[in-house]
């Protein structure tokens, strides 16, 4: 039975079949791990690419970062105080979102992008201190329209970094190196 | 065979870092704590079945005894009870996950939530009875998620978990201290039973400084009572009765 269906998939016909089912299965999974690289639907297609190279800074519009756990996403108003200054603002299809969120006054729903799980307590001011800069663990967003992770925030890339801050101060290592710091 | 069973040291000089003093002379036993707890941690409720088999989750609860022999009975002093967080401690030898480890920093007991498995041994080990376990993922009716707090975890079904001298806050005062540059202070913070206590029975603060209000009282009363020292678990917690 086996050596009939041989025989059939080596004529012409057999071929191209082979080839079809083989080309489908290529491009199933081109097109799975494509979906794996999209960044998620945000409501505006926030090109953080051009913000950055009008040069504002990371702390204008998240500010939190310097000062508390959270870093923040700003609110409509924010980005509200530059933009009703830019006629383009007015006319634009992709700014449409946020002159209707002004008007209406209902926050713009962003999608978070840069999570750790619920389990971990993070806190921006205190690798801000330590002289950690944004790029360092959210990657060049000079490249980047929406916000990417260019790094999976996992427990052994922290403190892998935690240990190299730490360095030959045992002390620190013990604190950094501490499931309580984190974990609680 | 002669063997001899290890001489018990009781540690007159406290080790660890944190620590409480209680004055069970004026705490009334009114449960402020307890409430203060559950809502600062983010205790779960587990509603009257499961607290029927005493599942009920409380990282503190308020003991009452009862003195002498019927009629004639009396009510020893409501004695709050929460982890002592042991420098020895016997839940933590026993957690085969390494869930409950001893945190060097900041001399506590902790509770690794995404390490625990469930197994519950570090329970059935503590002397005190002051761990509770995640026997379910109990619902909180709207709009209860509202009061959560954000910088504690919500514990999922299977985990097991305990008082953490509310290490949240613990950190957030470090955090505060650092961020302005200087040392923290006594008394800058506290645990959010002793913040509730109305009688201001509990006191927090650091038990390694001789300066502090809690190593104050210690040398004050003179005769504080740490529970069940005797199976060398070195506890943090001080209680004072019949002062």
């Amino acid at each position: 039975m086996f050596k009939r269906l041989f025989d059939w998939l080596r004529q012409p016909l057999g071929l191209i079949a082979v080839g079809i089912v083989l080309l489908t299965v290529f491009s199933l999974a081109a097109y799975g791990i494509f979906l794996t690289q999209q960044s998620s639907a945000q409501p505006i297609q926030f090109p953080h690419r051009t913000h950055v190279g009008f040069g504002i800074q990371c702390l204008y519009c998240h500010p939190g970062a310097a000062r508390g756990p959270s870093a923040g996403i700003p609110s409509q108003a924010k980005c509200w105080g530059c933009h009703q200054q830019i006629a383009k603002t007015q006319t634009s299809a992709l700014l449409a979102p946020l002159k209707q969120a002004v008007e209406s006054g209902t926050p713009i729903q962003w999608v978070p992008v840069a999570m750790v799980p619920d389990f971990v307590q993070f806190n921006h001011r205190a690798h801000v201190a330590a002289g950690q800069n944004c790029e360092d663990c959210h990657g060049d967003m000079t490249l980047v329209t929406i916000a990417e992770n260019p790094q999976v925030f996992n427990m052994g890339w922290c403190l892998d970094c935690h240990r190299k801050a730490a360095g030959e101060d045992e002390a620190k290592l013990l604190k950094l190196a501490d499931c309580g710091t984190c974990h609680y | 065979m002669n063997s001899k069973i290890p001489e018990i040291k009781l540690s007159e000089e406290q080790t660890g870092k944190w620590g409480m003093v209680i004055d069970q002379d004026i705490c009334t036993g009114c449960q402020a704590c307890v409430a203060a707890c559950a809502m600062e941690n983010n205790l779960s409720f587990v509603g009257e079945v499961d607290a029927g088999y005493g599942r009920s989750m409380h990282w503190i609860r308020i003991e009452r005894f009862w003195e002498g022999e019927y009629p004639e009975v009396k009510m020893t002093p409501g004695q709050p009870m929460m982890c002592q967080q042991c420098g020895s401690a016997p839940c933590e030898p026993v957690c085969p996950a390494f869930a409950t480890v001893h945190s060097q920093a900041e001399q506590l007991n902790l509770q690794v939530y995404n390490r625990c498995v469930g197994t519950r041994y570090c329970a059935n080990n503590c002397p005190y009875q002051v761990r509770s376990f995640n026997w379910r993922d109990y619902v909180r009716p709207e709009p209860l998620p509202n009061q959560l707090n954000p910088d504690v975890t919500v514990r999922r079904m299977g985990v097991m978990e305990k008082c953490t001298f509310c290490i949240q806050r613990i950190h957030k005062a470090e955090d505060k201290a650092k961020s302005e540059g200087r040392e923290l202070t006594d008394g800058e913070f506290t645990t959010a039973c002793a913040q509730a206590c109305p009688a201001n029975a509990i006191t927090f603060g650091r038990i390694d400084q001789p300066e502090s209000l809690v190593s104050q009282l210690i040398r004050k009363h003179g005769h504080g009572v740490k529970h069940l020292e005797e199976l060398g678990t070195l506890p943090s917690v001080t209680y004072f009765k019949g002062g």
